[in-house]
């Protein structure tokens, strides 16, 4: 156990410093640069573009600039953001909070909807109920983030006017009700498209395990519908899910980046959305650091979990 | 489970509508479509709506664009003796302070806050946005507390504008690192109607009223105001007719019909000061250098028609890039009407024709083609750019067009990477045009992207920039106005019409094309 976990995390090393150079490079390729935003004022004479390039280090080599930012991020120096020059670190640990709150609400809702679904379309494969799911999965699969989110808002907040329309929480408000209120929409649109998924795939691998022999015997023993269903079958079927979910994990926080947009949520996707525009690459490059490392991290993790819930894995 | 779900509605229904109370006297909403970098205005790279209602300038702009005195007594000129031109080519500009403002912490406003402002803004120790003029002043003469003789190196023509940021209080900030005094940075000390009272990263600021404001006692008469950022344009909208917010600027035009529509609300229009035109880059585009056919381009367009259809007659067709709202715009300009004919014989005149039938003019072989790049994401920008293709298709002109996105487009106009560009320039509040037109202003030197060459327009305008009469400097920018349009440097359009929504109960507000934004006279907005 202890020899898979230190060779993959040995492996991920490489792979970071792959990331890390291609990220980089791509960065510095697109055109525009930090400061884009200084030259749609005319009171910014071209001497100020000057002195700001030297005082932001953007008159260095690209390969210094890179190993600049590499030495010192390996030591725990982010950097600061060149858009408000406050430290990186500080600027993404402000935001994540509310990214997590987002993402573990869309992660509840979606295995809220997911699991039940994806029994019930087993239990009544080929019947309409699961044929409605599946057209619902298809369309939550295919829908737009944005376009669903615009449609949330301008029905349930501004139509009916059951809920804000965007933002963390109200001006005045901050209290349990006003932030679960805010919560709703946005953790709705992120969970539609991992609960389609998911219930897909649950209903897969429970129609696998409820044809196999020891679902018959157990049944032939009398043990009642409902507990074969959630003790045996389920009990098999959920490892690959599991694995599944981990995975996910990392496009919850990744795939907040347009969600966070439409809602005006105060996440990390935001800060990557703005830090974007404005070519903050200081926090540009951390946001995608920590996002990779992320996605190898929770790679891992879903390889352990399987392990653990499967013992035929375990060599 | 069962329980757990009831709980969660009941929350839900508690929560439902807490916050759409209207606008009041207690309370304004904005959307707004960014978070400021710092609320310092030195630094500050964006429009200074939420810093401006904290720290005063000596002058502002108001709606009418003239430069009104708001921390200074009045506005220094030849006519009063504030400014006087020296024999050595320089020029002393004496500012006289109105008595009595004290900083919110209660310490008196004084010239040794002027002093220390240009002093730190010149220190290489510090970063702020722009030097623009502050280079040009060799020292600050402080002969009382209430006044401060700011001595040029040489003739500055916009020094009224010198000092339309503020200052920065030397009791805070003396002997500190500017650049990261968050504390200052993050809640800046200033001498305006309100103060930060909260600023919750990614979400918003709050404002509140400070009292004893040194305009009056009873104002501003609205107690706090709320900036809400929220980034997507549509959310914003969502909100306005949602009642969340109540109040957004520079509402886009595409949006228009859709916001009018929402009761409790009225649409503030105004010409703004800014122009979107076609830029033609001379330097990339040989033919553009031929006065002929940059001619028979303007010639080409249809622009009462592209108001009337795409911009629903929003903006008004605008022939030069000073715009009618400024003391130094003139309309007795050349003008191109539409006339495709007209067009065609000039491009004939210029050697360009069409031999092969392709519905393509080329000349020695080469087609008349150009790319146009504009800005992604506006709707209407998207049409505007189509419709030019297909007029200039008529005359037999080949373009095509390439969407970019914002930060992107920066970075190719800035190295005058690209044939053509639909665009607009915000214009400073100062009607100067040197930076845009003088011959040694191409990048990176200054945004003259036409890379237009011209020995008299490039007199004009330095002209014009040494000249502090106002009268006399009106004279010389009216003759480059005229220069610009007989060249046809460029193809002006439209004016750039800002439509600010606001409540119908808010009076007071006017306005303000300016980058003083229209947050300008907030102390005199009142909820009825």
């Amino acid at each position: 156990m202890l020899t898979t976990v230190l060779r993959r995390v040995g492996q991920g090393v490489p792979v970071m410093l792959l990331v890390s150079v291609l990220v980089f490079a791509l960065l510095h390729a697109a055109p525009g640069g930090p400061l884009a935003v200084y030259l749609e004022n005319p009171g910014v004479r071209p001497e100020d573009i000057e002195r700001l390039r030297r005082a932001l280090g953007l008159d260095q080599s690209l390969p210094t600039q890179y190993a600049r930012w590499l030495a010192a991020f390996v030591q725990g120096d982010w950097g600061f953001s060149l858009s408000d020059g406050r430290p990186v670190a500080t600027r993404m640990l402000e935001r994540l909070p509310a990214t997590l709150e987002l993402a573990g609400a869309s992660l509840v809702v979606a295995l809220l909807a997911a699991v039940p679904a994806g029994i019930a379309a087993a239990v009544r494969r080929g019947r309409w109920f699961d044929r409605a799911a599946g057209v619902l999965a298809l369309a939550g699969v295919s829908l737009p983030v944005f376009w669903f989110g615009l449609v949330l808002q301008l029905t349930i907040a501004i139509g009916l006017g059951w809920l804000p329309s965007s933002g963390r929480s109200a001006a005045f408000g901050g209290g349990l009700a006003d932030r679960v209120s805010h919560l709703v929409l946005p953790a709705i649109v992120l969970a539609a498209v991992h609960a389609a998924a998911w219930s897909r795939y649950l209903r897969a691998s429970m129609i696998g395990v409820l044809s196999r022999r020891f679902i018959t015997a157990a049944a032939a023993r009398g043990i009642p519908r409902g507990r074969i269903l959630l003790r045996h079958a389920l009990r098999n079927a959920a490892g690959p899910l599991l694995a599944v979910v981990i995975l996910d994990a990392a496009l919850v926080v990744s795939g907040a980046v347009v969600t966070e947009s439409v809602f005006a949520w105060p996440g990390l996707g935001a800060l990557f959305t703005e830090a974007l525009s404005r070519r903050d690459y200081p926090v540009l490059m951390a946001f995608l650091m920590v996002t990779s490392v992320a996605v190898i991290t929770l790679n891992l993790a879903a390889d352990l979990a399987h392990r653990a819930l499967d013992p035929r894995l375990r060599g | 489970m069962r329980r757990f779900a009831v709980g969660l509605l009941v929350l839900l229904v508690l929560a439902c509508g807490g916050e759409r109370g209207g606008a009041s006297n207690d309370l304004l909403v904005v959307g707004y479509d960014r978070e400021p970098d710092t609320m310092n205005r030195f630094s500050t790279h964006i429009l200074e709506d939420i810093q401006g209602c904290v720290i005063e300038g000596l002058t502002i702009t108001d709606e009418h664009m003239n430069v009104v005195p708001l921390l200074a007594s009045e506005v220094p000129t030849l006519e009063n003796g504030g400014v006087v031109l020296r024999p050595d080519g320089g020029m002393d500009v004496t500012w006289k302070l109105r008595p009595g403002i004290r900083w919110h912490d209660g310490v008196p406003f004084t010239s040794a806050d002027i002093r220390f402002t240009v002093e730190a803004i010149n220190s290489p120790d510090y970063n702020p946005e722009s030097t623009d003029g502050f280079d040009r002043i060799e020292a600050v003469e402080t002969p009382d507390s209430l006044t401060a003789i700011v001595r040029y190196r040489e003739v500055y023509a916009p020094y009224a504008l010198q000092f339309v940021r503020g200052a920065l209080p030397r009791h805070v900030l003396e002997g500190r690192d500017i650049d990261a005094a968050q504390d200052y940075n993050r809640n800046p000390l200033g001498t305006g109607p309100y103060r930060v009272a909260e600023w919750k990263t990614g979400e918003h600021i709050l404002l509140e009223r400070v009292p004893g404001y040194w305009q009056g006692d009873s104002l501003p008469a609205i107690r706090r105001i709320l900036f809400r950022f929220v980034a997507n344009t549509t959310t914003r909208i969502n909100q306005l007719r949602g009642g969340e917010v109540h109040v957004t600027a520079l509402v886009p035009w595409d949006k228009y019909r859709e916001v009018r529509t929402i009761p409790g609300l009225s649409i503030h229009r105004m010409t703004g000061n800014s122009y979107e035109h076609v830029t033609l880059n001379q330097r990339s585009v040989p033919a553009f250098r031929d006065r002929r056919v940059r001619r028979a381009l303007t010639h080409a367009i249809d622009r009462e028609l592209i108001v009337r259809t795409i911009l629903d007659s929003l903006a008004p067709v605008i022939h030069g890039p000073i715009q009618p709202v400024s003391w130094a715009f003139t309309d007795s300009v050349t003008r191109y009407a539409f006339d495709p004919a007209r067009a065609r014989a000039l491009l004939e005149e210029a050697g360009w024709h069409d031999a092969d039938g392709d519905g393509v003019r080329e000349q020695d072989g080469k087609a008349l083609a150009f790319t146009m790049i504009t800005q992604a994401g506006f709707a209407v920008r998207e049409n505007v750019s189509q419709a030019l293709q297909r007029m200039w298709r008529d005359v037999g002109v080949d373009v095509a067009i390439r969407l970019v996105d914002g930060t992107s487009i920066s970075g190719l106009w800035f190295e005058g990477r690209f044939d053509a560009m639909l665009h607009w320039w915000h214009m400073p509040a100062d009607p100067e045009l040197t930076l845009f037109f003088a011959k040694d202003r191409i990048p990176p030197h200054g945004r003259n992207i036409n890379y237009v060459e011209d020995d008299s327009l490039t007199r004009l305008l330095y002209a014009s920039d040494r000249t502090v009469d106002q009268a006399r400097r009106r004279a010389l920018l009216v003759a480059a106005q005229q220069r610009i349009a007989e060249l046809a440097v460029e193809i002006p359009l439209y004016n750039v019409t800002r439509l600010d929504a606001v409540p119908e109960a808010l009076e007071g507000f006017t306005g303000n094309p300016t980058n003083a934004g229209i947050f300008w006279n907030v102390h005199r907005w009142r909820i009825r």
